[in-house]
């Protein structure tokens, strides 16, 4: 009778509890992105962040002030609240007027600065929270007098506390007054502002509140996890799959879908654990496909305008750019004997990954956000094919190569029906649930990755366990990547490309069928991804779970950030300042993740042009 | 017994007095700009308490954009603007919105989002003589009836227009800015607007009333002015509108 998993339908009542508390914190946490992004358009990559510092609050409050569970419940948010208000007036409140994916990029910068910070301090092992003393314990409930299960008063507390804390912020949105002002504003702030509404204000206190509905969450969580600085991230990346399934911005679908879900994940423990943590991802991939808004979304499209740098054109600024890039090539053959040839060709695949996500930032203004899917999958395939079948290393190459062609017909298929933000979302849920089925099927060897992955001959006779065969073989397929997108950016194609970039709806009044080209430079920007990718896994030996996270992918959209978005060189640059950073500055650990986080902000902020852009728009050369 | 006035009550009962003939409004080389390209160019108008002047001008004149840079919507201007001594220039909507000036845009602005009682609810009383839902009802008894409407958006062009007018004078403002309020709308709605125009006249508030259609504009107005090219070409009391018919034709080009 004391045992509580051992009845099925004890099991079963159990794992809905646990569904509904995981429900609760999803409901929260997607309550609070919809109400940032109902009235600032953007995505708050730092929610993540954001909830594991409310955690944080609550700790330190008690530990530095012996501020208890209850006042924390209200002062732990407020904080938090606090430096949102601060984040937005500072800085991210310059970035309106600019596409909103510099929202979206400045957001993830600065969860990376936070996430790196409480990392160096409190490493990343958890710290205990007690449960308040009032609501220790629990009770037996019983049903015709058979015990259904044991229900904890915390974890009641927290749905019970969650449900009425989304019901009161519906109603205040959906019922008030002040809710009107705020809809109106989002609809139409400038004709709100005559009516001597202060809007700009209303809009920081939207941002605060949010951010403080995911500080309150914390706290909530603080007692049932531990508290400890990576909670955020494993969190958020489920809480973003149930936004793009809700519906963004939409107060009723995050909520409903926040809680289901969270029952979805717990039945499907029950009857089928193994399939427990990707099936958010799979219901995701389910609604794209038949409604792309999310369930409770509007068809609403937005326009996309990166400001990429493109300046001068014509014959005498495509024989500059020869020039460097022949440059380029004289210095890379002979950098081996001066520089270590493992970070060289480190460099250089990741170059062909900032590439491939410039390919489609830069040229036709999409932004995806989970292109480590491609990278990751093809090392896999890649390393499985050398080790497992015995491939030789051109072949493995090859198959890991067309794994991510393949991959990204499915994907972008499915992308490339929304714009913008919404694109972005839909490749970063992809990703996780690639993620998160490398990390559970058996080939990919979980954490350990595959390792020991032979390098083999190349054609059979170039033996790559020699270092410097191995370099000019990588610096071989660089080049030839190089030119190949060399060669798409200035074609007819590539023309369209940007056309659709600048205005998709001229483009398609033009007679264009833009959802075609950009299937297309989707296709051909992961197969570049993926030639990157597998020649990686085959350099270093290796196949990594890091390939396929989503830092992975930010760090692409960095490279490209900081070298310049729709430069050709520019994410060679960003790549290889970025890769020597990690690897120079590897014994500052997790003061890198905080320097990144830096550059990006600071690029987002003040210098988006990026270095050969700025360099570019100085000299009036397409570079 | 007898008061001696003091300096506020006096410059109160100044402010509050309608003295005809004292500038409400005083707009002074108004220029501006929508990014890069220049519309006014050095707009000269001046409305005068319990006013009704009404700008005309074709098709692409800068209208609107002169009403819109009077309440702070193009913020990039210069020049002088004055609501009763006040320079505005500079000032965002809202605070602009504070010293008594509501605009009623052309678009109407209607938002989708609200039900027509919230789109009714939703400027904030800001000053003294904001005026309750009853008073905007016996404005606009047609609003009644519809009040209960889930969907602003869901009312009739008339209506919404009526419910354009009808909220902005929660506000309290004592100069409106209205913008070709009777717009592709039936005649009877017209005459209504015009009724409601007068009504508000009596009231004492001021306003400037943007029309192409100078035969409506004739029923209401006190003086016009004409707009083209982003100046100020000419003005006349509406007395002399018939003798001004000829050079009237020329400038609007019907
Ligand atoms: N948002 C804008 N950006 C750039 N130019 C604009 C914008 N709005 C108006 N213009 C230009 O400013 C000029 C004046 O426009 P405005 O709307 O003030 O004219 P108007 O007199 O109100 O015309 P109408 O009678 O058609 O309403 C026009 O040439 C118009 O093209
Ligand atoms: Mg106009």
């Amino acid at each position: 009778m004391t045992e509580i998993f051992g009845v099925p339908t004890q099991a079963l009542f159990g794992q809905l509890l646990l569904g509904l508390i995981n429900g609760s914190f999803y409901a929260l946490l997607s309550l609070g992105l919809a109400v940032i992004f109902g009235m600032l358009n953007i995505i708050n990559f730092t929610h993540g962040a954001q909830y594991m510092m409310g955690a944080f609050g609550a700790y330190l409050v008690g530990q530095y002030f012996g501020i208890g569970y209850w006042p924390s419940l209200i002062v732990a948010p407020l904080l938090v609240g606090l430096t949102g208000v601060i984040i937005e007036r500072t800085m991210l409140k310059r970035l309106y007027h600019l596409d909103h994916l510099y929202g979206l990029l400045f957001t993830f910068g600065v969860a990376l600065i936070i996430q790196g910070y409480f990392r160096y301090y409190y490493g990343s092992s958890g710290l205990p929270y007690p449960i308040p003393p009032s609501l220790a314990g629990g009770t037996r409930l019983t049903l015709f007098d058979q015990p259904i299960m044991f229900l904890p008063w915390y974890r009641a507390w927290v749905i019970f506390f969650s449900l009425a804390i989304c019901i009161t912020t519906w109603y205040l949105i959906e019922r008030t007054s002040l809710g009107a002002k705020l809809r109106a504003a989002t609809e139409n702030p400038t004709i709100v502002r005559t009516f001597g509404v202060n809007v700009p204000l209303l809009i920081t206190l939207t941002y605060g509140a949010g951010v403080g509905l995911a500080g309150l969450a914390g706290v909530l969580a603080a007692p049932i996890y531990q508290v400890s600085p990576l909670m955020g991230a494993d969190l958020i990346n489920v809480v973003f799959a149930v936004v793009v399934i809700g519906g963004m911005g939409s107060i009723l679908g995050s909520v409903v879908t926040g809680f289901v879900l969270g029952l979805i994940e717990g039945l499907t423990k029950v009857f089928y654990p193994e399939a427990s943590t990707t099936v958010v991802f799979v219901i995701m991939a389910i609604v794209l496909l038949v409604r792309p808004a999310g369930l409770f979304g509007k068809a609403a499209t937005t326009t996309t305008g990166v400001e990429s740098t493109s300046v001068g054109s014509g014959l005498d600024g495509g024989r500059v750019l020869n020039v460097v890039m022949a440059a380029m090539a004289v210095v890379l053959m002979a950098a081996p004997f001066v520089v270590y040839p493992q970070f060289l060709m480190k460099a250089l695949c990741i170059a062909m990954f900032a590439l491939s996500v410039n390919l489609l930032l830069g040229y036709a203004g999409l932004l995806s956000f989970g292109h480590a899917m491609f990278l990751g999958s093809a090392g896999y395939v890649s390393a499985h094919a050398a080790k497992v079948w015995g491939l030789t290393p051109e072949l493995a190459i090859l198959a890991g190569t067309a794994t991510a062609a393949a991959m990204g017909v499915v994907v972008g298929a499915i992308a490339i029906r929304r714009q913008g933000i919404y694109f972005a979302m839909t490749t970063l849920a992809f990703a996780q649930m690639v993620y998160f089925l490398a990390l559970q099927v058996p080939f990919t060897h979980g954490e350990d990755g595959i390792q020991a992955v032979p390098r083999g001959k190349m054609f059979g006779f170039i033996d790559l366990n020699n270092q410097l065969s191995m370099y000019y073989v990588v610096l071989a397929i660089f080049m030839f990547a190089l030119l190949m997108v060399h060669r798409i950016i200035h074609s007819p194609f590539g023309e369209v490309l940007k056309s659709i970039r600048e205005n998709e709806a001229r483009a398609i009044s033009l007679g264009y069928k833009t959802d075609r080209y950009k299937l297309m430079a989707f296709v051909l920007s992961t197969t570049i991804c993926g030639l990157g990718g597998a020649t990686k896994a085959i350099v270093f030996q290796l196949a990594s779970l890091t390939d396929v996270t989503s830092g992975t992918s930010g760090e692409a959209v960095l490279m490209t950030l900081v070298g310049g978005l729709g430069t050709l060189l520019g994410p060679i640059v960003g790549a290889f300042v970025i890769t020597g950073m990690e690897t120079y500055l590897a014994e500052w650990g997790q003061w890198v993740t905080v320097i990144q986080g830096v550059v990006f902000v600071v690029c987002v902020m003040a210098f988006r042009r990026g270095l050969v852009g700025e360099i570019a728009y100085r000299t009036g050369k397409p570079l | 017994m007898y008061n001696k006035p003091t300096w506020v009550s006096v410059m109160a009962e100044i402010r509050t007095s309608a003295t005809p003939g004292a500038p409400l409004l005083s707009v002074k080389n108004l220029q501006s700009w929508y990014g890069e390209s220049h519309i006014l160019h050095g707009v000269n108008l001046e409305v005068r308490q319990g006013e009704v002047v009404t700008l005309l001008g074709r098709n692409g004149a800068g209208k609107t954009t002169t009403l819109k840079s009077i309440m702070g919507v193009v913020r990039k201007r210069q020049g002088s603007i004055t609501k009763g001594g006040t320079e505005t220039i500079g000032l965002p909507s809202e605070r602009i919105a504070k010293l008594g000036i509501a605009l009623c845009p052309e678009e109407r602005a209607i938002f989708s989002s609200l039900t027509v009682r919230e789109n009714l609810m939703l400027p904030p009383k800001l000053r003294d003589g904001g005026m309750s839902v009853d008073e905007i009802f016996s404005l606009f008894p047609n609003l009644k009836e519809r009040i209960g409407t889930s969907q602003g958006t869901k009312l009739s062009g008339g209506e919404q227009q009526m419910l354009a007018i009808g909220r902005i004078l929660r506000t309290g403002a004592d100069l409106l800015l209205l913008d070709e309020p009777t717009e592709g709308l039936a005649p009877v709605i017209i005459q209504q607007i015009g009724h409601t125009i007068r009504k508000l006249k009596e009231r004492g508030l001021t306003i400037l009333l943007v029309e192409q259609n100078f035969r409506f504009a004739s029923t209401v107005a006190d003086r016009f002015y004409v707009m083209d090219h982003g100046v100020i070409v000419d003005g006349f009391k509406a007395a002399d509108l018939e003798a001004n018919m000829p050079k009237l034709h020329e400038y609007l080009g019907v």
